[in-house]
């Protein structure tokens, strides 16, 4: 872990509201593992804490970001042009742990794919993907990143499934019935409790990444906490404990 | 680097920059960066007689120059500290500051009354800006009386050196400070942060109440240590918005003996240690040997 200034390579849109930046590091990073996340300094204009990233990409000194533009510090950043220095804090986090036993399912809605990108190229297609979104528009995140064939479900119908990724994942579980499957996971917190409903009855083991307001990322504050079953120390850091928890130990 | 080390109650410290309670976890999350070695001396996070869970999210809400925090003072409880990290201090030959809280009178004596004394602890600190449950949650650090009462009551029971960590929210701190000698603090650490609101506009809410930290604090803070230094003998930590080692000397100037940095760290997980080299700096550029040079000298015009 450490803080790494860069300078920004590309920063542009590849969806609607949705942009892909790529930063050059002037250090490399040490050794990155999938769901691990970075805090980010963005550029000026009045943003004082940093900003939670999941780690899309990284390669060669080059890290990638894929975000999603929802208040002041992710449109402040959709802004910043080609060259503009941005510090980043990283690698953070706990990252998601593949058994070799289990077929993984990866389960990602919206910009909760970033989050499990690098997971998904980790496996190298031995992953099946489900991926809901609510327009064919947000399609475009898959676009280049997983080569094999996704499912896919808008809520709208525009493409592939109608209907959420959870419906679409229950028919496919059908067919899974006695074998040992794993599922990793990011998105809304609607779509990882009905997953929950879903897969409770079968105990599946998941794997969640979760998000929390951060202000430091790295432990230091206690901010950032999630509800765990633990009766003794309840709250978690999502930063230092997470954000990649075992579904069943956190409470919802 | 000049020599900035300082001598806080016969105790050596390497300099006079410590974490503000709170913010710097337990200590050991900041290895990964840099040590608690690196420190004059570590501030414990809020510690309580028993564990303590702590407020659900969210804990956090930004401002444009601050922050605004309702962790609700989660920790693992005296004894857990004791056991399970204390040790990791020794080990790095780094003293502490015991940052400790009640919601009772009885939890504050018995969280301090735990407490023995041990080479490695220079002092204990106890926040006065807790709810006090019997008293309708009216803060114990609200009024002068209050605070007499309690810091007598807890000075009772412990050796070790007593910081009163003081709220800003009252009407006059210089009052409160003095109730707080009176009754035998050794020290003060001015300030602790503001009550304030966080308020969502797309959301019409207001997502938290909680306390203001950073930047928009500081010169609340400097007129705290500057106002308070000036009535009462014994040391006071400075401590509300500093981010840079400018800060850190207006604070000398103004009066503190030791400063204590939180938000700033959020910001920038090296702020603790530029900030001790740019204080070590600014010493050896203006031909002062020690801390003690710049300590009070600022005027009022
Ligand atoms: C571990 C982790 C990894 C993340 N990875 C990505 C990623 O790869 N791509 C991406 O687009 N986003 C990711 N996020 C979410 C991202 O951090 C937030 O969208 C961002 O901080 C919002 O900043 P803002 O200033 O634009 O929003 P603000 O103006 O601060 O808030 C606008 C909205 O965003 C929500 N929000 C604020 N902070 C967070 C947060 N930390 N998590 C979720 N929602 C938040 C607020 O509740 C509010 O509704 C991740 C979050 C975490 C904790
Ligand atoms: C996340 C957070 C947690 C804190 N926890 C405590 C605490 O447990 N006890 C305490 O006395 N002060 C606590 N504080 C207050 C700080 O110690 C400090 O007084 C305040 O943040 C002002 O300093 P700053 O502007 O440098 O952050 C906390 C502050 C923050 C931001
Ligand atoms: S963001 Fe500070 S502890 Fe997680």
């Amino acid at each position: 872990m450490d803080d790494i200034e860069g300078k920004i390579l590309s920063n542009r849109s590849i969806a609607p509201g949705h942009c892909l930046l790529r930063i050059r590091l002037s250090r490399p990073m040490g050794v990155v593992r999938p769901g691990q996340f970075v805090m980010m300094k963005v550029p000026d204009g009045g943003v004082f804490l940093r900003r939670p990233f999941s780690i899309y990409d990284y390669q060669k000194g080059v890290l990638t970001i894929m975000y999603k533009v929802v208040g002041k510090g992710t449109e402040q950043l959709s802004k910043a042009p080609e060259d503009t220095p941005i510090l980043t804090l990283g690698p953070l986090g706990r990252w998601f742990t593949v058994s070799r036993r289990n077929i993984p399912i990866v389960v990602a809605g919206g910009i909760g794919f970033a989050g499990v990108y690098a997971l998904v190229k980790k496996l190298q297609g031995k992953a099946s993907i489900f991926f809901g979104c609510s327009t064919s528009d947000e399609v475009a995140l898959l676009k280049d990143a997983v080569p094999f064939h996704p499912f896919v479900a808008t809520l709208d119908g525009s493409y592939g499934f109608k209907g959420n990724v959870i419906q679409l994942l229950k028919i496919h579980l059908n067919g899974l019935k006695g074998k040992n499957v794993e599922i990793f996971t990011c998105g809304p917190d609607n779509m990882v409790k009905s997953l929950r409903g879903l897969i409770e009855p079968h105990r599946i083991p998941c794997q969640v990444l979760l998000e929390e307001r951060m202000a430091c990322g790295m432990g230091l504050c206690f901010g950032c906490v999630k509800k765990t079953m633990d009766a003794q120390e309840p709250y978690k850091r999502v930063c230092k404990e997470g954000p990649v928890f075992d579904l069943w130990e956190i409470s919802l | 680097m000049g020599n900035i080390s300082i001598k806080l109650f016969g105790k050596n410290l390497r300099n006079p920059v410590f974490n503000a309670s709170g913010t710097l976890g337990y200590g050991i999350e900041i290895e990964p960066l840099w040590g608690v070695e690196t420190l004059g001396a570590y501030v414990t996070k809020g510690l309580s007689i028993k564990p303590h869970h702590g407020n659900p999210t969210p804990r956090v809400w930004e401002e444009r120059h601050g922050m605004i925090n309702s962790i609700g003072l989660q920790n693992v409880g005296v004894d857990r500290f004791f056991d399970a990290y204390f040790p990791f201090f020794k080990r790095k030959k780094t003293p502490i500051i015991v940052n400790f809280f009640g919601f009772t009178e009885d939890e504050y004596i018995a969280c301090a009354e735990k407490i023995k004394p041990d080479r490695f602890i220079v002092a204990l600190e106890m926040n006065l800006s807790c709810p006090n449950i019997k008293a309708g949650g009216i803060s114990f650090g609200k009024e002068p009386d209050m605070v007499f009462d309690i810091v007598k009551k807890v000075k009772a029971v412990t050796e070790i050196p007593l910081f009163a960590k003081l709220t800003p929210e009252v009407k006059n701190i210089v009052d409160i400070a003095r109730a707080a000698c009176e009754a035998g603090a050794d020290g003060l650490t001015l300030i602790n942060t503001m009550p304030a609101a966080g308020f969502d506009v797309k959301k019409k809410n207001i997502p938290l109440k909680g306390g203001l930290s950073g930047p928009v604090l500081k010169p609340i803070a400097l007129r705290a240590v500057h106002e308070c230094s000036k009535a009462v003998p014994v040391p006071i930590i400075g401590v509300g918005g500093i981010m840079d080692a400018m800060d850190a000397i207006s604070f000398f100037m103004a009066g503190a003996r030791a400063i204590q940095i939180g938000t700033a760290t959020f910001v920038d997980p090296y702020a603790i240690p530029k900030i001790i080299k740019g204080v070590a700096d600014y010493l050896d550029a203006n031909g002062h040997k020690k801390i003690d040079d710049i300590a009070g000298i600022a005027n009022n015009v």
